[in-house]
């Protein structure tokens, strides 16, 4: 245990050294965000009774966790297999889950903050209100079922190699999102799509933020999708991570 | 160190193989090591080396035959911190120091080196706040070292430890691993340097196609190999006639001298001399363990069943 926690902690270590990273992940969604905020649609109400300022920011919490998966885990694993380093570690006596797992806390990690960092966007500039109370269960709610996510930046992390790494995470950031309906409503898309974004994990993980918003009870099958999401991915990362260790990479 | 019952088990590898695709990396391996000694694996690159190397890890899974370290499996003896290795790839992480790197190795182990002590040893020191990215080839090397070192194994497993270090760095590993082998700590390096297998090593295990074509002391394998040689002057002699001389292997002419390569130099010379009174400059020598290697290395074999059982 106390040597899961120095690896822990010196995981985290290197995660905030790398500042310019950090900033980069946690600053992109909140310019995104200034980006989509419009005086114009401000007023607009979307399938019925979300505002579409309410509709925007939990949204946007969610792009943002969705980006912060993809880059902290996606993007840095691949290039950490590719420098032995995980293969170094199968020499010591730390088990092999406890790496995937640290990665796994590490992206939740950074996760946080972002969705922090876009509710006060929000609140300052979104014209969202919100009872303080409301704000923090948001912040818990869409943390917490930011796992899927977490889970999938690291079997991306897995699947790619430093060279398509790039294109792959760009590509699943904008698909999850256009898809999810993170940047236009799924309402306001055509049935055929509005039947595909059921099936992503973005449009369940911003549904969830969106009935706490709505004082909605906060639908099972979103809850259904996100948890088949973290146990198909953590599957996938368990037999990749398998595969690799047979063949000798990892 | 207090050395505990499993562990006078020593290492016991039985019948490895291991295939990549149609290449056959290690054919057939038995090798059974003692706790407290110091074996090299030589052996010319992609002789199997760092395959075999990797199955004693528990890195690589063999395609047939078992690994028992300390009367565990590999896995289980890495798991339990008795074995500490050295890899021939893999770079640290970035945005860690070199003490932090170690100290984090250190942390792993059950009975870990003092960090301090091992960056003095290793002779980094005055690396030690040096980011872990931007070290020389040569102090990458040598910072590799120092976590293997740290985590004060009873198993320590090399690959080719001084592959990229220049000559004085390669004398001060070896200095410190004099020190390592005195504690009692078993050791097993591969390497493709004959000098340091020689200098080093209580036992070479040659390694030739993925299997064991030579295993004993330095001594042994250079008998073994029949390359004591025997040269003198004797001109005009017919070389045939020098060849079928007992203990003699081959003649070779060079002007008026001539070397006999021979497996029994003692009876060579007694019959040298009777035969061939007029013979003079007559200077017996011991093969090279180089040429020994060569000899041995080169042999036709792909199906020859390893030799490497020591019983």
């Amino acid at each position: 245990m106390i040597q899961l926690l120095a690896f822990g902690r010196f995981e985290v270590v290197r995660l905030l050294r790398s500042w310019k990273f950090l900033l980069i992940t946690v600053g992109f969604p909140v310019v995104f965000y200034m980006l989509f905020l419009d005086d114009r649609s401000a007023g607009k109400v979307i399938a019925g009774t979300v505002p579409w300022r309410m509709y925007l920011m939990v949204s946007m919490c969610s792009f943002g966790a969705l980006v912060a998966s993809l880059t902290a885990a996606g993007a840095r694993l691949s290039t950490e297999r590719a420098s032995g380093w995980a293969r170094q570690l199968r020499i010591t006596p730390i088990p092999a889950w406890s790496y995937v797992a640290t990665k796994i806390a590490a992206s939740m990690l950074v996760i946080l903050p972002v969705i922090v960092l876009v509710e006060i966007v929000g609140a300052a500039f979104g014209g969202v209100e919100l009872p303080f109370s409301r704000w923090v269960e948001l912040a818990a709610l869409l943390w917490v079922t930011s796992l899927p996510f977490a889970v999938l930046g690291v079997f991306i992390g897995f699947l790619v190699n430093a060279e398509t790494a790039f294109p792959v995470v760009t590509a699943l950031m904008f698909v999850l999102g256009y898809f999810g309906g993170l940047f236009t409503p799924v309402a306001n898309m055509p049935g055929a799509l509005r039947t595909a974004a059921r099936i992503l994990p973005s449009y369940h993980h911003a549904g969830l933020g969106l009935a706490l918003l709505d004082g909605h009870s906060l639908g099972v099958e979103h809850w259904l999708v996100l948890a088949g999401y973290v146990a198909a991915l953590g599957f996938g990362v368990v037999v990749k991570h398998r595969i690799e260790e047979a063949r000798g990479i990892a | 160190m207090a050395v505990v019952d499993p562990r006078n088990a020593g290492i016991r590898a039985t019948g490895l193989t291991k295939s990549y695709g149609s290449v056959r990396a290690v054919r057939g391996i038995d090798l059974e090591i003692a706790p407290g000694e110091t074996v090299a694996l030589l052996g010319p690159n992609g002789a199997g080396k760092t395959t075999t190397i990797e199955m004693l890890l528990g890195l690589t899974h063999p395609d047939a035959g078992t690994v028992a370290v300390f009367g565990a499996s590999a896995e289980s003896a890495v798991r339990s911190g008795w074995v500490g290795g050295m890899l021939q790839t893999g770079s640290p992480p970035d945005h860690l120091r070199v003490r932090e790197l170690v100290s984090l190795m250190a942390s792993y182990y059950p009975h870990p080196r003092r960090v301090e002590d091992v960056l003095r040893i290793i002779g980094v020191s005055d690396l030690a706040e040096r980011w872990t990215t931007k070290l020389s080839g040569g102090q990458a090397q040598r910072v590799r070292f120092a976590t293997a070192l740290v985590a004060n194994p009873d198993l320590l497993v090399l690959d080719e430890p001084t592959a990229g270090v220049d000559v004085e760095g390669r004398h001060e590993f070896w200095e410190v691993m004099r020190g390592v082998a005195a504690e009692g700590k078993t050791i097993v390096f591969a390497t493709h340097y004959l000098e340091e297998a020689d200098a080093f090593a209580d036992r070479i295990v040659l390694i030739a196609r993925g299997s064991i074509v030579a295993d004993g002391s330095v001594t042994e394998i250079k008998a073994k190999a029949g390359s004591r040689t025997v040269r003198a002057t004797l001109p005009g002699v017919d070389l045939a006639s020098l060849a079928a001389l007992p203990g003699v292997v081959g003649a070779e002419r060079h002007g008026d001298a001539v070397v006999l390569s021979c497996t029994d130099a003692d009876a060579a010379l007694a019959c040298l001399f009777a035969k061939f009174p007029e013979v003079r400059h007559v200077e017996a020598s011991g093969g090279s363990l180089e040429e020994a290697f060569l000899e041995l290395t080169a042999e036709e074999d792909s199906t020859r069943p390893a030799e490497g059982d020591k019983s």
